[in-house]
């Protein structure tokens, strides 16, 4: 089973992702609501898969993912983000992350990005 | 959602949570702003952040008119945030933000309510885009830039990103074979020029050299269009096998069809591709970014307008739930009562159960705290709802006024504060309306032009004290008096009358001085609806003014509604449980010392003081109780300042019960504040002391 860990700073958002994917096997260990906290989080959880949000407050999400990529490079980070954020996606692509879900995100258009993995 | 078989009720309530705690947020940054006049970076961005939220939340719950408000705010707030030195008519926009959560709040209420969110947001959107263009267009008059361009630090492009344009075919690389690759992706993906960029990011490590078409995926929006309808091509070339060139491209998502082919030359639009690149490079680069704020503001996110930091050891649970447990808590209670007073034990001696006993107790009581401590929560959130009040009110009622706040950490169970808003809401909207002078009478009397009303609460006790305070004209007790007296209040002989007493008038039904029904507080209906309203909730109101100087309601409001320590009494079969707070003393008194005077009112004299007897017996008619002075008990209670003496048959215990309300089938009695279970199965009503003084001593 991969372990998930979900960055965003609307709860909403969280449960949402978290009702989906356990759903579908996925056991989420962990929730952050900025980008500073995902980073703690990652080095203590060591989470499989990072679904990230881009805007949040301290940190942010593109942030975030340079910081755990410049940790582990092997980090499977996604981004989750709004129709309008492409540069920042595009920047967080080359960053290194491996994938990016848009919001209003369904449950099928999320599995099919983490099943990529 | 429902389609993909998610349950849709936690969701909706945690968007409803959610979305009402950052409204309320975002009120309280906009008339934080309007306050020092100025929009700081640090609130537009959180501004910004809340409108993307929102934005995102309810485009999942296909709340679409609540999604396009936020977002046309969000491009507003977008814009600002990018553009720091331009001129905002800040007046304007603090209106328009707020009709924007208004909208928000009364859409949210409405789902709340289980109703449609019907409202449409559309000549709002309108509103908040005529603002964008007007901004935009002042903005470039400002700056005498021709396009939207800004005027980012060009230190952006250094992010910016090329795959290498087209270069002919280097030699000595014999063995890389040549692809041709033409990628489409489902529909309704979205964003498939960045799914496009994506590809062509993952083969990076395995080529040698790659071009592809369109070429401007990353900075062209409507290569997107292109790609849903041409698909995607790509070429290269590479050292790898066939089989790894097809995993790495397999590992796109939304992969709807794709052809690779191993190809000897590329198709004649790629090797005609690197003039065109060419030059659409150097256009890019001549022309700076449009700025990215996310990014340049990374900093300044830190010092975000709001004290709101949330801590990340909080987790949120519903109320409905706490409701529950502490419903099961009491039910332990009671059961650990039923076990340990069993009837069963009566006469027995048992030391070690009794031991056991004692720790169960212990723990219950523990457990009790713990569940009453989690149901508290502070008065800040309704607190600093007023600052919105008092903002447009004195707007509208051209009246200056600040709004002090003090004690916003008290706490109260969760089940009281839902009730406390609205009659807040009231005793503030009548200091500002009624309570402060207008400007030119403040001056003319000596007093600062700007008003001020005080929000205070605080622990007493067992209670809560709210105290709304204003420094305006005061009450005039004649005036009330006259009122009072038109309409048939008054009771007692007026020179016997306190201030307080003839204060309280203007908290009964149909009172109301104020000649001018305005559109904030009416002619009467509010008082009494406040007064009603806090007592539901157990609470009581007093009045204090001064005239000239100003007026001070207190509302006092018990800490919790569900459980409380009692004193149970017997009178006749029945028991009843007084609570401990409203108990003053007992003591038994015999058959002389009662007084009667001529309309058979009993009275005692205690200590100089006369207090009137109430027979529990004669109050609820109840046979076979004990009739003798002698024989029974006095239980001296007081509310508000009355006292006086119950007589009941005997006291039969103290104990913590666990307060029930009445069933609905039966007619609320004054007098009477609920109902518990006792230990043995039985049932004892709920004395109200504040009620039965009411009734009794009217």
């Amino acid at each position: 089973m991969k372990s998930v860990l979900i960055v965003d700073d609307a709860m909403f958002i969280r449960l949402s992702l978290k009702m989906m994917l356990e759903k579908n096997g996925f056991n989420v260990i962990g929730e952050a609501e900025n980008g500073a906290v995902a980073v703690k989080k990652y080095q203590e959880l060591k989470p499989d898969i990072v679904t990230m949000d881009i805007t949040m407050p301290e940190v942010d999400g593109v942030e975030a993912l340079r910081q755990i990529r410049a940790m582990d490079g092997n980090a499977k980070v996604v981004m989750v983000s709004a129709m309008g954020q492409e540069v920042m996606i595009r920047n967080a692509i080359m960053a290194g992350a491996k994938n990016f879900i848009v919001k209003p995100f369904t449950e099928e258009s999320v599995l099919k990005v983490l099943c990529k993995l | 959602m429902s389609e993909d078989g998610i349950s849709k009720e936690p969701m909706l309530e945690m968007y409803l949570f959610e979305g009402n705690q950052l409204v309320e947020q975002l009120e309280e940054i906009i008339i934080k702003c309007e306050k020092d006049k100025q929009f700081e970076m640090g609130a537009i961005n959180e501004i910004f952040r809340i409108m993307h939220t929102i934005k995102g939340s309810s485009a999942m719950m296909m709340f679409n008119q609540i999604g396009s408000v936020a977002h046309s705010m969000e491009d507003l707030f977008f814009f600002i945030r990018a553009n720091e030195n331009i001129q905002v008519d800040f007046a304007g926009l603090s209106d328009l933000v707020l009709s924007g959560i208004d909208f928000i709040k009364d859409e949210m209420n409405k789902i709340a309510q289980g109703n449609a969110a019907d409202g449409l947001g559309d000549d709002l959107i309108a509103e908040i885009n005529i603002m964008l263009i007007q901004m935009k267009k002042s903005y470039e008059d400002q700056n005498a830039i021709p396009a939207v361009i800004s005027n980012s630090p060009p230190n952006e492009t250094t992010t910016k990103y090329y795959i290498s344009s087209y270069q002919p075919p280097s030699e000595g690389k014999e063995d890389n074979t040549k692809y041709y690759v033409q990628v489409f992706f489902e529909e309704d993906c979205q964003m498939e020029n960045i799914r496009a960029y994506m590809v062509v990011n993952n083969l990076q490590d395995i080529v040698n050299e790659i071009y592809y078409i369109p070429a401007d995926v990353i900075d062209n929006g409507e290569s997107a269009d292109i790609i849903r309808e041409n698909g995607f091509l790509i070429c290269f070339s590479t050292q790898v096998s066939y089989a790894e060139v097809e995993s790495t491209l397999n590992q796109t998502a939304f992969l709807r069809k794709m052809e690779i082919n191993q190809v000897n030359e590329y198709p004649a639009e790629i090797t005609g591709l690197h003039r065109r690149r060419e030059i659409v490079l150097e256009d890019t680069i001549a022309v700076d970014e449009p700025p990215h704020p996310e990014f340049a503001e990374i900093g300044k996110d830190r010092d975000a307008g709001t004290g709101n930091n949330r801590q990340q050891n909080i987790i949120s649970v519903s109320v409905a739930k706490l409701d529950m447990l502490m419903d099961i808590v009491g039910e332990i209670v009671i059961s650990e009562a039923m076990v340990t007073k069993n009837s069963d034990l009566a006469g027995l001696q048992l030391e070690s159960f009794s031991k056991a006993a004692r720790q169960l107790r212990k723990l219950t009581d523990e457990l009790q705290d713990i569940v009453m401590s989690i149901r508290m929560v502070p008065v800040s959130m309704v607190f600093h709802k007023m600052n919105r009040i008092v903002r447009d009110m004195s707007k509208k009622l051209n009246k200056e006024v600040d709004l002090e706040i003090i004690g916003e950490t008290t706490e109260v169970d969760k089940n009281i504060i839902d009730h406390l808003s609205d009659p807040l809401m009231h005793l503030i909207r009548n200091a500002m309306d009624h309570g402060l002078e207008s400007k030119e009478e403040r001056v003319r009397t000596g007093k600062p032009a700007k008003g001020k009303i005080t929000l205070e609460a605080k622990n007493a006790g067992g209670d809560v004290l709210i105290i709304v305070r204003d420094d305006g004209r005061g009450l005039s007790r004649d005036k009330i008096l006259n009122k009072a007296r038109e309409r048939g209040l008054v009771h007692k002989p007026e020179h016997e009358l306190t201030d307080k007493e003839v204060f309280s008038y203007i908290l009964l039904a149909g009172f109301s001085t104020n000649e001018q029904v305005t559109e904030f507080s009416g002619r009467g209906v509010g008082m009494d609806v406040v007064t009603k309203n806090i007592e539901k909730i157990g609470g009581s109101i007093t009045i204090g003014s001064l005239f000239g100087k100003g007026t001070e309601i207190f509302v006092k409001i018990p800490l919790t509604l569900a459980i409380i320590d009692g004193i149970e009494v017997s009178v006749g079969l029945s028991r009843y449980t007084i609570p401990t707070i409203s108990i003053r003393e007992s003591f038994r008194i015999d058959e002389q010392d009662v007084i009667s005077d001529e309309d058979g009112n009993e009275m005692i004299m205690i200590r100089g003081q006369c207090y009137p007897v109430l027979r529990m017996h004669r109050m609820f008619a109840i046979k076979n109780s004990v009739t003798r002075i002698s024989d029974g008990i006095m239980v001296m209670i007081e509310s508000d300042e009355k006292t006086a003496c119950l007589f009941v048959d005997k006291l039969v215990g103290e104990q913590q019960v666990v307060v029930k309300a009445l069933p609905r089938y039966l007619k609320k009695v004054q007098g009477i504040a609920g109902c518990t279970i006792l230990g043995d199965g039985g049932i004892s009503l709920i004395l109200d002391a504040h009620g039965i003084l009411a009734r009794q001593l009217a």
